[in-house]
């Protein structure tokens, strides 16, 4: 009779399976398989991730001595290192200072837009912002008599403009995990700590910091997990110029699938697989905490 | 209960009964000035033809994934499409053959060269615009004494006394965005120095008989368009629309640009523009706006009706706006507004070129558009971005 039950049980699961292995499984397993292969078909490892990873397009050593760029990969790694503390920080600064605020609802729905706007106007605003003649950047820049130009259109500004950019379109994401989470802690325990003499930093440092890592994980593995697949701001934005100096992995897997005559699919493989492949690096330890804290 | 299910299935006969058929046309032109102008063809399209016609605006950079992901899946978004040449060319099997319906020879020389794949035509020429060199606004240029230049020297006298006017921000405006501004003009200085007959040959990937053309291509890049940049006579890198509305109001009084920009939401005085190339160039880039019906039409007879209406009769509509020139040779010439007869006239004797980077394609032509980009504001990279470039056509050309 259990028997019965369960399978039965098992069998709504059967049309959430199929769709998981018609649009995730499949389409995992046969990239990783093209990124193996030539055009040909013909086995071809480690073939493709030679000519990949050999590729100035991934990989431009020169820029340690010239300036950018340094290739995709080596640019989202810097997006990471700028980005990720930043959003971090800002949203947590943000979080606490708007916690007992008059107006913090909207202020937090202010902040908050960046994220609702989709990335690819995101990415046409920070053009815009940067421009040297219409961006609001450079309107105040100029106001206080400091330099101005297209900051997106030189190759030493290209990327960390669209960085520095886009900590404003992600900031309301960690600001609005953290307000939740800061509202998750009890109250007794800051006023326990105020009874024994502490003072707000120590509070801050002591328990508001500790009793938020669960969320401060989740805000940098999603955060993580959003810089590495960045296309659609750099897209439209510098087009990842100039000479290259913006551009992502997931724009040079695009530019190899659909513009490149002399790389093709398998090559765009090679670069998803890679990404695939940092992203579960990141992604897993992040399951295996909260799979333990449950356990506990 | 019955008579519900009655007129609901009238309803239902009356939709599929009385609905047209609507070819969709995808084109690259959006509002601003450029999809105004295409309207009216489509309309006179469909009067002439009986048919209904959707236009969505889709650029060929973001049709290219579009494309190739829908033609693997033996679909295609719409019935006639606009895209790049070498695109066509290298998608021919996705295409239908409209060797039958275009007479190559009503065409101007070698229009359908480009969508022609071992003697069957997959594409239909559709206008051309030409790019014939610094635009100019003719009040500025009098209220300030300048003249059209006619010799080497006096050009660069010319930049040089644009440089000095009050209020001039640079002598010429670089427009910027995707990269193709820039690369029009670099194609215009390699034709002016170069000769017609040496991009006539990278075009064609010609790259054995072009001889040493790497170190010519250098010599021209350097000394000239990175000559320029490095004294100050170009602007900061804009958005080329931007740019349009800068040069229109005298930020930048000169700018490259293609015939289309008659066409142009600032220029409201048509008769108040004008345009001269480097003195002596001998050949000019026309751009050739290209179509296809994609094989996976659901209506090939009537897409290929439209097609071949596009590229005769609809010709006519089109360049009597102005802004275009006409592939097809059978037009009334006397259509042409003055300001399109005059970009037309500096075509008069001189080579017809097809653009370089439309007519190769692929990486090449990214590599090409972003590097100048890189040597607009960076010339002190002039060899690196040369020798990007080089690398890039000769990967794509298959040259050693």
């Amino acid at each position: 009779m259990n028997r019965l039950r369960n399978t039965r049980r098992s069998l709504f699961l059967v049309p959430a399976l199929a769709l998981l292995t018609a649009f995730v499984i499949y389409p995992v397993v046969n990239t990783v398989y093209l990124s193996f292969v030539s055009s040909e078909g013909a086995f071809n490892f480690p073939g493709n991730y030679i000519n990949v990873l050999s590729s100035r397009d991934i990989v431009d050593l020169r820029g340690f001595t010239r300036g950018f760029p340094f290739g995709a990969l080596i640019h989202n790694l810097i997006w990471i290192g700028i980005h990720l503390p930043l959003t971090t920080f800002l949203g947590l600064f943000l979080a606490v200072v708007l916690r007992n605020v008059k107006g913090s609802t909207f202020i937090k729905s202010t902040i908050f837009l960046g994220m609702v706007i989709p990335m690819i106007v995101g990415g046409v605003l920070l053009r815009f912002m940067f421009d040297k003649d219409a961006g609001i950047l450079n309107a105040f820049l100029g106001a206080v008599g400091l330099t101005t130009k297209s900051w997106t259109a030189y190759p030493d500004t290209a990327l960390l403009a669209l960085i520095f950019g886009s900590v404003w379109l992600w900031t309301g994401f960690s600001m609005v995990l953290y307000s939740a989470g800061l509202g998750t802690i009890p109250k007794e325990v800051y006023e326990a700590a105020r009874v024994d003499g502490a003072t707000p930093w120590r509070m801050f440092f002591k328990i508001t910091i500790p009793l938020l890592r669960p969320i401060t994980i989740v805000v940098i593995t999603m955060t993580v997990l959003w810089e590495l697949k960045i296309f659609d701001i750099v897209y439209v934005a510098t087009a990842g110029g100039p000479g290259r100096a913006s551009n992502v992995l997931a724009l040079q897997m695009y530019q190899y699938a659909f513009r490149s005559r002399i790389f093709g699919f398998n090559e765009a493989a090679v670069v998803s697989t890679l990404l695939m492949l940092i992203t579960l690096g990141v992604a897993v330890p992040m399951i295996v905490s909260i799979v333990r804290k449950e356990r506990r | 209960m019955r008579r519900i299910l009655v007129a609901l299935l009238a309803l239902g006969l009356v939709g599929i009964v009385g609905s047209a058929q609507t070819l969709t046309v995808l084109g690259p032109w959006a509002s601003g000035g450029e999809m105004e102008l295409f309207i009216p063809v489509l309309e006179a399209a469909e009067a002439e033809l009986g048919i209904d016609i959707e236009y969505q605006t889709y650029r060929a950079e973001d049709l290219a994934p579009v494309l190739t992901a829908q033609f693997a899946a033996g679909q295609a978004p719409g019935d006639v499409i606009f895209m790049w040449p070498w695109f066509v060319a290298d998608n021919a099997t996705h295409a239908l053959d409209l060797t039958a319906l275009i007479n190559p020879a009503q065409f101007s020389g070698g229009a359908l060269d480009p969508v022609t794949v071992d003697g069957h035509i997959y594409g239909a020429a559709y206008t051309a615009k030409v790019k014939p060199g610094f635009w100019y606004r003719k009040s500025f240029f009098e209220a300030n004494n300048l003249s059209v230049p006619t010799t080497w020297e006096e050009f660069n006298q010319l930049l040089d006394d644009i440089a000095g006017i009050d209020g001039v921000v640079a002598p010429i405006a670089a427009g910027d965005g995707v990269g193709w501004p820039l690369s029009d003009l670099a194609e215009h200085i390699l034709v002016a120095f170069g000769g017609p007959q040496l991009h006539k040959e990278l075009t064609s990937c010609a790259c054995i008989s072009c001889g040493n053309w790497k170190s010519v291509f250098r010599a021209i890049i350097v000394d000239w368009f990175v000559y320029w940049i490095e004294m100050g006579y170009f602007g900061e890198p804009t958005e080329w629309t931007q740019a349009v509305q800068l040069w229109w109001d005298g930020d930048y009084p000169l700018y490259f640009m293609g015939s289309w920009i008659t066409g142009m939401d600032p220029v409201t005085d048509k008769t108040d523009i004008g345009v001269f190339p480097i003195p002596g160039t001998q050949g000019f880039v026309q751009a050739v706006d290209y179509a296809f019906v994609p094989a996976y039409t659901e209506y090939p007879d009537e897409a290929q009706a439209l097609i071949q209406y596009l590229a005769t009769a609809g010709q006519e509509i089109q360049i009597a706006q102005g802004g275009h020139l006409a592939t097809y040779s059978l037009i009334d010439t006397s259509l042409y507004p003055p300001e399109s007869k005059a970009a037309g006239d500096i075509l008069v004797g001189k080579v017809v070129l097809t653009d370089l980077d439309d007519g190769i394609g692929g990486d090449f032509q990214t590599t090409f558009w972003d590097q100048l980009k890189l040597l607009l504001v960076a010339p002190e990279r002039a060899d690196e971005v040369i020798d990007t470039i080089i690398e890039a056509y000769d990967a794509e050309c298959g040259c050693e």
